[in-house]
């Protein structure tokens, strides 16, 4: 599967994406591969905020339930609502369908410390 | 993984590119193309599973029935030749040792399929309530493999294979035949709520099966079940596993398996004296079948509550791709005669998802 450009993962394999003000986040294609068939996507409500590290979310699959971190400090702004019907548009597209929430953030910091997609296929093959 | 045992049919697994995972000792598939794939295929068409790992046990001589008579509380001697019958082997306490499928071959000779994790333990327990009997128990994990076909198209395959209808085996029957000159019992049985065979062979001949199935089957749409859907498609049947829903510390009343504990049996056997005060007393906890209301997934260990307090502990517990819901079981307090239709709640990371009791097998009532 090709990742868009500019992409930023973290090591728990979320990802955020910039576009235009504010931040797309979903889990990683090395994500979905691992968890397989993926049948509930659990969202925080639009407006929430979190510190980076915090819960905002869980992602579930046939066999279990993960949990979703946050990246960096920030407030929920958007929730993906078709994922509630069709849990499985993150199977088919982590990248585009089947983002999670929309992420507003300032936290230069957090951002800087995610890698981008070449570190993070480093990262999961050791 | 270096130190798990393979099965016969590692190999083959891998061609299909499997995802491949420890289970009881074993590198296992756990998926190949997708669980809810897979779990559909064995409800819509048919599916092929790799089920090697799991143990079978012979029990020949004068005293089998003597000895089987012992250890389970299902009264064998009602036991007609060539039928297989599900039961427990329990302890002195009822507690359950491992479930099982007792299969008489002839008057004088059983076969036992024992769970993988179980194997050992079964086989010690066995042997130590040999006693006096003139019967010999032998462990024949390791020599033979099997292999379970499960789907409506299950039986077309195996005609296919040279054993037209009227020679097959019937429902919770067993076959000594051939397939292609190799020997092998064609057993009626499963674990998926679905008709479909388990086909014994020695472990020398199974991949040639495996692939001959496959071949077969391949005008069914057939394909290769891992233990991920294996697991959702017995959940939907209602089927316990064994260490999750069951184990030494749960009788088989506790587990609402009373239609394999006939409160006629004559013979004594390990733990009678527990479970007929359970039969005729009852029990302090019941495994009851959950179905959730709220959108939400139960799973293993989850707690169940009642009117704002912990009744019990989800068991199992998952998505039931086929009946479109979320469904679990557990064990609850039997002192609150719960019955089906009462609302209960699933804490679920620390909120409380709305959920009802329900009879099982799902499969059966919620299809």
């Amino acid at each position: 599967m090709q990742a868009p450009d500019g992409i930023l993962c973290a090591k728990t394999h979320e990802y955020l994406l910039q576009k235009d003000s504010v931040y797309k986040f979903g889990i990683t294609d090395y994500a979905v591969e691992q968890l397989g068939d993926i049948v509930f996507v659990e969202m925080p409500e639009v407006g929430t905020e979190f510190e980076k590290g915090e819960i905002l979310g869980t992602i579930e699959s046939v066999k279990a339930a993960s949990e979703l971190y946050m990246p960096a400090n920030g407030k929920i702004v958007e929730i993906n609502e078709t994922l509630i019907d069709n849990p499985e548009l993150v199977n088919n597209s982590p990248y585009e369908d089947g983002w999670i929430v929309k992420i507003e953030t300032e936290d230069e910091k957090a951002l800087n410390a995610l890698m981008e997609y070449e570190d993070y296929q480093e990262f999961i093959e050791e | 993984m270096e130190n798990l045992k393979k099965t016969p049919l590692f190999d083959e697994h891998i061609k299909l590119n499997a995802k491949i995972v420890p289970f009881a000792g074993c590198q296992m598939p756990i998926q190949y193309t997708g669980i809810i794939d897979e779990h559909k295929a064995v409800r819509e068409n048919v599916g092929i599973f790799d089920v090697s790992h799991m143990g079978e046990f012979f029990v020949e001589g004068e005293d089998s029935l003597a000895l089987l008579q012992k250890i389970v509380p299902q009264d064998i001697s009602k036991l007609s030749l060539s039928k297989a019958v599900y039961c427990q082997l329990t302890n002195k306490n009822g507690g359950i040792i491992d479930d099982l499928i007792i299969y008489k071959l002839d008057d004088e000779k059983y076969l036992l399929i024992v769970n993988a994790s179980r194997i050992d333990e079964d086989f010690n327990w066995i042997v130590s309530n040999k006693d006096n009997l003139n019967v010999d128990i032998k462990n024949a994990s390791d020599d033979y493999a099997m292999i379970a076909l499960q789907g409506k198209y299950s039986a077309k395959i195996i005609e296919e294979t040279g054993l037209s209808e009227d020679n097959q085996p019937k429902r919770f029957s067993i076959k000594e035949t051939r397939i292609d000159s190799i020997d092998v019992f064609v057993a009626r049985t499963g674990y998926t709520g679905e008709d479909g065979f388990e086909i014994i062979a020695s472990t020398d001949n199974i991949v040639y099966l495996w692939n001959k199935f496959l071949e077969i089957g391949s005008k069914y749409n057939i394909k290769p079940i891992g233990l991920g859907a294996r697991d959702t498609l017995r959940l939907e049947a209602g089927m316990l596993l064994y260490g999750q829903d069951i184990d030494e510390n749960t009788t088989p009343i506790e587990a609402s398996l009373n239609w394999s504990v006939p409160k006629d049996k004559i013979e004594d056997y390990n733990g009678k004296n527990a479970i007929s005060s359970q039969i005729n007393n009852g029990t302090d906890k019941k495994l009851i079948g959950i179905k959730m209301i709220d959108r939400a997934i139960p799973r293993h260990d989850y707690e169940i509550y009642f009117n704002g307090k912990e009744v019990g502990k989800v068991t199992s517990g998952g998505v039931a791709p086929s009946l479109n819901a979320n469904i679990a079981m557990g064990y609850v307090n039997n002192s609150l005669n719960f019955s089906t239709g009462d609302k209960i709640n699933i804490k679920i990371r620390n909120k409380f998802y709305s959920a009802e009791i329900v009879r099982m097998p799902f499969l059966k009532y919620l299809r």
